[in-house]
């Protein structure tokens, strides 16, 4: 048991996490501090949430291109919608609304990609690309910071409130939650149903599951649904954060959420990932961004450090794999010296 | 038992104008062992997709328990009881053994949550049906085929199997774990369960099957009790001609002059270690051992694929270093892989360019361009002279059948002129015709000056072409057998003699 988790690719990440933190701790004291861990959730929530969503596509076996054009469409289509009924009330409607726009969004990939059998990437790079363009010409071209009276305060609505020398006032934002929901939510799903289950055997052997007698279709369309809800409840979450909702919100970031799950021990080919994982994927990516701005790196290694840690951890179970191969064969002879 | 479990009757089925299946009956009993037996394309797959549903047959009647069915779906045919092992096993290879053995049946009840405790309990209780053990929480993936089959087999015993069907079960297995599984079969059919047993490994048709049922070109040619039945008489009715093993006998090695090669005291961390041989010219060297013993790993080391860590080799005695594969195939080494499907050819490409992949650089004219008359000719040269059937060299190789690809992953190596052939298993998964040709052709080769490594764990494979054999255990050469000197017997004994020992 015990093994086993030290052997784990989430004990890698936590590892990992753990040694950073040290080393940034080392070169500027001021990282270690409650406002820090706020902080980095505080940023790592709207990823998180986009990650588990992803996770679950990723597990099917596919990657979805679309989702940050859904957290777009959801947000920035609720808020020019409520712009002109004059809304002046709080967030929950935004997430009522986004969460039913970004279901929408995911059933439309869900359906189009099981009713005409086409290529997760290849679909979503299209509807990514269309969901863009619609929130651009139909709704708006420029971001909006016109926010309802109620809603203003929202990116500063915290659990617990903390005073930092170097940051100043901060807090536990309230946005945990969801991704504590959202996490238990998929964690569950993936272990506790036959459609979780469903998910890994699609990804592991997508031919048997068929054999099997999962229903390939219909599990396919409950993942792009989750992933759409949870795209737009970041959307929203996000928008709320910067105070302002923008057409092109999260674009070009499908990719670094993608990076995140993978750190999290994902395997790109389909059948293996896990929550716990992707969710210090998240907060190891963010770790990163937060550690080069306090020692002062260039923002720019940023990229870099991201590219080279995930090379390292694409190479890790292919290299284990590879040990396998060249010791597994002789097993008398491991029988007989173990 | 009035009542036969399955009976099918006249089976016709075309494909194309092309006939599959002539009018085929036979029946199996509960609890009954039968041994399906034929060469590839003698219909044997078609017939197991018709008992499974899968295809449908163009006239005859199936039977199941008594029901009569004229076209029998998957579905109906599941539920009577027929369950099918495929030889990929139909396993989830990311999951958990517990998992892929209650899976199928946590569905078919319908369930939308995971009991993981009914889940472990259930893959248990199917296990110990089967009186093995594998530990529940393993990865199905990392497991060994073996072990891989039983989980298949669990499975069908938890789905309620009357009848199990296996393809070619016994391909990748050792001999050990072939036992095993016969014992298995064996429990399997006093507890009521039937067998159908698809192979052409012909001693292992004799020992598991009570009947043995013979299709050739469609026909049904042969169905009758095991017990009566040799070796030569299944041949015969398989191949429709008689298959004069004894004609292949070859022993004249040039022992006299210098080893070809000289192997001293190799090692390899996890392989083997303090290896020392000689290969002579003329001579065909068996390897044997079981899987496991390290010889397939001494292969690889040869060739330059797991290069050993310490040790000498020398060529016609120079000493040589193989660091690489490249070390290998400069020097004359050539290498027939066990898994000729996906390590010998590239499936996709044309046999001509398979053929002349190896030699890609000689074939060169003047200029950096290839010569396609060059290669076209060297590829026609092996194709007749290996007796590849095909109609022309330009087909991809995947269009070719197991026998034939063998020959052209040996064309391909061939056509470098190596100077010493390692073979490993080259006739796994070979029919019985093919397979005497090939050992007629490793012969020729060796009688043209070549030394052959032959890898194999088919006894009267290394007794017919072998001068020498060399048995491995736990990655070490514990004895040597002359063949005139040594018989089928007392090598089998020797073999299996590795396990007893230590147990």
């Amino acid at each position: 048991m015990f093994n086993k988790l030290i052997k784990s690719n989430e004990f890698l990440v936590f590892l990992i996490i753990i040694t950073l933190s040290i080393v940034i701790g080392m070169i500027n004291p001021a990282f270690f501090s409650v406002a820090t861990i706020y902080d980095i959730l505080r940023a790592s929530n709207v990823y998180n949430l986009m990650a588990f969503g992803l996770l679950l596509v990723v597990i099917l076996g596919g990657v979805d291109i679309s989702f940050v054009a859904i957290t777009a469409v959801a947000s920035y289509g609720t808020h020019m919608a409520m712009l002109k009924l004059d809304y002046q009330g709080g967030i929950w409607l935004y997430f009522l609304i986004g969460t039913a726009i970004g279901l929408i969004c995911g059933f439309l990939n869900g359906f189009l990609i099981t009713r005409f059998k086409l290529p997760i990437f290849d679909l979503t790079l299209a509807t990514q690309t269309m969901l863009y363009g619609f929130s651009l010409f139909f709704l708006g071209a420029t971001a909006n910071f016109d926010l309802p009276e109620r809603m203003v305060g929202y990116y500063g609505k915290y659990l617990a409130i903390t005073e930092d020398p170097f940051i100043g006032t901060t807090g536990l934002h309230i946005s945990v939650l969801y991704v504590l929901a959202a996490g238990i939510f998929v964690w569950w799903l993936l272990k506790y149903t036959i459609i979780g289950r469903g998910i890994y055997a699609i990804g592991g052997n997508r031919e048997v599951a068929k054999r099997s007698g999962f229903n390939i279709n219909r599990i396919t369309m409950i993942v792009f649904v989750i992933m759409g809800v949870l795209a737009a409840i970041s959307g929203v979450t996000q928008s709320g954060f910067q105070r302002n909702f923008s057409p092109t919100l999260f674009i070009g970031q499908n990719l670094n959420v993608l990076a995140s799950v993978i750190l999290g021990g994902a395997s790109i080919t389909g059948g293996r990932g896990t929550v716990i994982g992707t969710f210090l994927g998240v907060i190891l990516t963010q770790l990163i961004n937060r550690a080069l701005i306090l020692t002062g790196i260039p923002v720019e290694w940023q990229q870099f450090v991201i590219g080279v840690l995930l090379i390292i951890f694409i190479a890790i179970p292919a290299i284990r794999e590879e040990r396998a191969r060249k010791v597994g064969h002789t097993t008398e002879l491991s029988e007989e010296q173990a | 038992m009035a009542e036969k479990l399955l009976r099918v009757e006249h089976i016709t089925k075309h494909f194309a104008g092309v006939t599959a299946l002539d009018d085929v009956s036979f029946s199996v009993d509960q609890g009954e062992s039968m041994c399906l037996v034929g060469e590839n394309g003698s219909g044997k797959s078609t017939m197991i997709k018709i008992i499974s549903g899968v295809y449908t047959a163009d006239s005859g009647d199936i039977f199941i328990n008594g029901n009569h069915y004229k076209k029998l779906t998957p579905m109906e045919s599941m539920h009577a009881g027929v369950q099918v092992i495929y030889q990929d096993f139909s396993l989830f290879p990311n999951l958990t053994v517990a998992e892929n053995i209650s899976i199928s049946e946590l569905l078919s009840t319908g369930k939308k949550m995971v009991n993981w405790k009914e889940v472990k309990e259930l893959a248990q209780e199917g296990l110990d049906k089967i009186r093995v053990s594998i530990p529940l929480d393993a990865i199905a993936g990392t497991l060994s085929t073996a072990d891989r089959q039983l989980i298949a087999i669990t499975k069908a015993i938890l789905a309620d199997a009357r009848l199990i069907i296996m393809d070619e079960p016994t391909t990748a297995l050792t001999r050990r774990e072939v036992e095993a599984l016969f014992k298995i079969i064996n429990d399997l059919n006093n507890q009521g369960v039937a067998t159908i047993f698809v192979s052409h490994k012909l001693n292992e048709v004799r020992q598991i099957s009570q009947r043995t049922v013979i299709l050739r070109n469609g026909k049904k040619v042969l169905d009758q009790d095991a017990k009566d039945l040799d070796i030569k008489t299944i041949e015969y009715q398989m191949t429709g001609r008689e298959i004069n093993t004894s004609s292949i006998k070859y022993s004249k090695s040039d022992t006299k002059s210098a080893p070809l090669l000289k192997v001293e005291n190799l090692h390899l961390l996890h392989g083997f270690f303090d290896l020392s041989f000689e290969l002579y010219k003329n001579e065909v060297l068996g390897i044997t051992g079981l899987l496991g013993s390290g010889r397939t790993e001494l292969a690889l080391s040869l060739f330059g694929q797991l290069p050993a860590d310490s040790g000498k080799i020398y060529l016609e005695g120079k000493k040589i270093r193989i660091r690489n594969i490249f070390d290998a195939t400069s020097r004359g080494f050539g290498y027939v892989p066990e898994d000729r499907i996906r390590e010998g050819l590239f499936l996709p490409q044309s046999i001509t360019d398979n053929i002349a992949v190896s030699i890609i650089d000689t074939l060169t004219t003047v200029s950096i361009f290839l010569d396609k008359k060059a290669k076209k000719q060297l590829s026609d040269n092996w194709i007749e002279k290996l007796n590849v059937k095909t109609p022309s060299g330009k087909l991809p190789a995947k269009s070719l059948s197991g026998g034939n690809q063998q020959r052209l992953v040996l064309a391909k190596w061939l056509a470098q002129n190596p100077k010493i052939l390692i073979l490993n298993g080259p006739t796994v998964g070979v029919d019985v015709g093919s397979k005497s040709e090939i050992h007629e052709l490793v012969l020729t080769l060796a009688r043209q000056g070549m030394g052959i490594l032959m890898i194999s764990d088919d006894i009267p494979e290394l007794m017919q072409t072998c001068n020498r054999i060399l048995l491995m255990r736990r990655g070490k050469i514990v004895n040597e057998f002359i063949r005139e000197k040594t018989t089928e017997e007392e090598l089998a004994k020797e073999l299996v003699a590795t396990d007893s020992n230590n147990h």
